[in-house]
């Protein structure tokens, strides 16, 4: 019996975690055989099991490989603009205080308001073709990636750069060995928080300008009231979002492993 | 005559969050007369600042008797209030709130309390502060509003966590002198907790040595210099012979392997 | 690059202003003498100027910007108001954490918006799938800033309400409350952001009033001016409450809790 408990006191995070979503699903799934629904509701309503089932058929059928493909190929080439543009920018406007002054306003003000409000204008101007996506998905992740370079390039410690100068060192060698490296825990938080807003901008780009893609398939799925094929979009989101999340975060520690304070990660 | 705390074969074990327990006392006594002020010394993790937290109200013994004038502690009381190591003000407070915080908790009418806190303020000497924040005072400030916040309820023991240990040496020593002073006015029992061998000789009554963990009581010293005390005292030869004979009873325990284990 | 000086609080503002200024000449002057505009693809500030003004006074402005309030309000109290206690509760109970992260950090992680048409289908066009949506969104960066902040909660100072005396609900009141303010105040600058997320999206998606809805229409009618004139509204919005929130946040918090992340 002692063993039972040691066992389950070592664990206890994880039994109580995953046995509580565990148990949420038990109850998903077995609602339709304890209660009747009533029409309305059973319309919408689908169990685990259907959506196991619906994400199979999808696949054996070869439905939604091309989705995924065409939703892979914005995030990607999204985020990749954005990481492109951002990390750069984000590096000369904490370095430079008059072109950090002078972009604030501007990028406070896109900071501040959610980039889906440029949707209907980058489909105006690119269609619903797969370039408007990737620019919705480059919009989205920009920011966060900008905000934290910056943010880290401003937060190295003034005595080191001091430090490094007066060894004789110019500012692309002064940028190598100490701006860079003290702001990768930033850059890494940034990145975590750009492929969040990359995924939504997939998700949502989707919904509104496409003939591809998994959020499309997600839209049409529930305007056919097939509920189960919704969640097998949803499910596969929020998977995408859960994997490569954890990805960065285990990145973000490795890194960030000399820091005595951590950095907020909400 | 009924000692004011009395602990008898006192057995305190805790256990921190995911580690083994933790035996910080086993048979510990010790009697405390009233109006005294008594230190505890021993070496670190040897449960001096457990005991009074024990004697605070905050932890349970195992075993073993805990009274204070006879009645068995059972839970944080009126009479008994503590300055801490760390100060511990409430931050978003002035210093005034975090005088009053002791009496607030006790329900007193707000016109009352702040009368009360004021005088408590002006006895440690901070009355232009009284609407700052604690962020803006320094150690020895913070320390003040600790004590003023402890002594506004009226307690009959002062319980003291190590107050002094965070403060630079100057503030310390000002601190312990202040400390005396307001000690001869209000007359409060007082139990000391310290580090410090000169601290202790020169602030008590009596000093008491404790064993590495499990802590026990080792040895008792009377300290027998006049009152009240002054700075100069400490540059005496007696001062030095007190502090040596506390020092050959305290270093034997320093060397244990418990004493090494220290927290 | 070596800097003689740095610049002060009031030069920054000022070098943003010139800044600003700056591009809306440029923008109004090159598309005026320079290149040709084509009104259904661009627009400049005049323009924009003009449509917002007609906007304004018509009314329609108001009217779109009350709907879309309403609804915005009403799932961002929701959030406030389920948010907070499910924080504290998982921050100061380490079962109720143990049991619940996992669950509230997937859903946190995942684009909840993926939901947002089957929301629509089940609730229709109005306000509850709005409110639902906006909801959803915005509970979970209180959950996590509230569940971070009462577990940061300094237990010292726990120990001493205790040992005055204090009961739980001083504890909760005196302690805990105090402590977590400016993180509920970060966790709602986060939550605006993605409410206004849920707004757009259902406005949208399926939508006859509200902000949203006059972008996107502004958009197939190919009226450029109003649609800018709508965006900026919004962004307007958006930066008031989120900057508004920012300095209320250093306002309540002259002690320190860490750096954070936008």
């Amino acid at each position: 019996m002692n063993t039972l408990t040691n066992f389950y006191r070592e664990r206890e995070q994880a039994i109580l975690g995953g046995g509580f979503i565990l148990l949420l699903i038990l109850i998903w799934q077995t609602v339709p055989a304890l209660i009747s629904l009533p029409r309305g509701i059973a319309l919408f309503f689908t169990t685990p099991v259907e959506v196991i089932k619906s994400f199979y058929q999808l696949v054996v059928k070869n439905e939604i490989q091309s989705h995924v493909y065409v939703s892979a190929v914005e995030f990607i080439v999204g985020l990749g603009l954005a990481i492109l543009v951002g990390l750069p920018l984000g590096l000369v406007m904490g370095r430079s205080k008059i072109l950090d002054a002078m972009l604030d306003p501007f990028v406070t003000a896109f900071n501040a308001t959610p980039r889906l409000v440029f949707l209907p204008l980058l489909i105006l101007w690119m269609g619903i073709g797969i370039w408007s996506k990737i620019m919705i998905v480059f919009v989205g992740a920009l920011f966060p990636l900008l905000i934290n370079t910056y943010e880290g390039v401003k937060n190295v410690d003034r005595v080191l750069v001091n430090v490094v100068r007066s060894f004789g060192a110019s500012e692309w060698q002064t940028m190598k060995v100490v701006v860079l490296p003290n702001s990768v825990p930033y850059i890494v938080v940034g990145l975590r928080l750009a492929i969040g807003r990359a995924l939504l901008g997939v998700v949502v780009g989707e919904f509104f300008a496409s003939s591809r893609g998994l959020g499309f398939m997600i839209a049409g799925a529930a305007t056919n009231y097939k509920v189960d094929v919704v969640f097998v979009g949803v499910a596969i989101f929020m998977g995408l979002s859960l994997a490569l999340t954890h990805l960065v975060k285990r990145l973000e520690s490795r890194l960030s492993r000399w820091r005595p304070d951590e950095v907020k990660t909400y | 005559m009924v000692p004011c705390i009395e602990a008898r074969s006192l057995n305190l074990t805790f256990t921190p969050k995911n580690r083994d327990p933790v035996t910080a006392l086993q048979g510990f006594d010790l009697q405390v007369s009233k109006g005294e002020f008594l230190t505890l010394v021993g070496p670190s993790g040897c449960g001096k600042s457990t005991f009074l937290n024990g004697l605070l109200g905050l932890l349970k013994p195992d075993s073993g008797e805990l009274s204070l004038n006879g009645k068995q502690i059972n839970g944080p009381g009126q009479e008994r209030a503590m300055v801490f190591q760390e100060f511990g003000l409430l931050p978003w407070r002035t210093v005034l709130a975090n005088v009053e915080l002791g009496l607030e908790l006790k329900g007193v009418a707000p016109l009352i309390r702040h009368e009360r806190a004021r005088e408590l303020i002006q006895l440690v000497g901070l009355e232009s502060f009284q609407n700052h924040y604690p962020h803006e005072l320094s150690g020895g400030m913070k320390q003040r509003v600790g004590l003023a916040r402890a002594l506004a309820t009226e307690p009959e023991v002062l319980l003291m966590d190590e107050p002094f240990a965070a403060l630079d040496a100057q503030t310390r020593d000002l601190m312990q002198t202040e400390l005396l002073q307001i000690w001869e006015r209000t007359k409060k029992t007082v139990l000391f907790v310290t580090h410090s061998i000169e601290e202790a000789a020169y602030l008590s009554d009596r000093v008491v040595i404790m064993t590495a963990r499990p802590g026990r009581t080792k040895n008792v010293f009377k300290i027998d210099l006049p009152r009240p005390r002054d700075y100069e005292m400490r540059l005496t030869p007696e001062f030095n012979d007190i502090k040596a004979t506390i020092w050959s009873s305290l270093k034997d325990e320093l060397g244990t392997k418990a004493a090494g284990n220290g927290i | 690059m070596a800097f003689k000086s740095f610049f002060s609080d009031y030069q920054r503002l000022l070098l943003g202003m010139v800044s600003v200024i700056g591009v809306v000449l440029l923008w109004e002057l090159v598309f005026t003498y320079v290149i040709p505009l084509n009104p259904f693809f661009f627009t400049k500030p005049s323009l924009i100027a003009a449509a917002f003004k007609e906007q304004l006074v018509s009314g329609t402005l108001w009217k779109d910007v009350a709907i879309s309030s309403k609804a915005f309000l009403l799932g961002f109290s929701l959030a406030v108001i389920v948010g907070i206690p499910i924080g504290v509760f998982m921050g100061w109970r380490r079962r109720a954490e143990y049991t619940l992260d996992p669950f509230f950090t997937a859903l946190y992680a995942s684009p909840l918006v993926a939901l947002a048409p089957l929301l629509i289908i089940i609730f229709g066009v109005g306000l509850t799938g709005k409110v639902a949506l906006i909801f959803l969104l915005a509970v979970f960066p209180f959950i996590f800033n509230v569940f971070a902040g009462v577990k940061c909660t300094d237990r010292l100072l726990v120990n001493v309400v205790r040992s005055f005396g204090g009961r739980e609900k001083d504890i909760y009141f005196k302690v805990i409350l105090p402590s977590i303010m400016p993180y509920i105040v970060a966790g709602a600058r986060i939550a605006i952001g993605r409410g206004i997320v849920g707004i757009l999206v259902t406005e949208f998606y399926a939508a006859s009033e509200g902000i949203g809805f006059a972008i996107s229409r502004f958009g197939d009618t190919y009226r450029l001016p109003d649609m800018f004139a709508a965006i900026m509204v919004l962004m307007i919005m958006a930066v008031v409450l989120t900057e508004g929130l920012r300095k209320l946040e250093t306002f309540l918090t002259p002690w320190k809790t860490g750096q954070e992340a936008r």
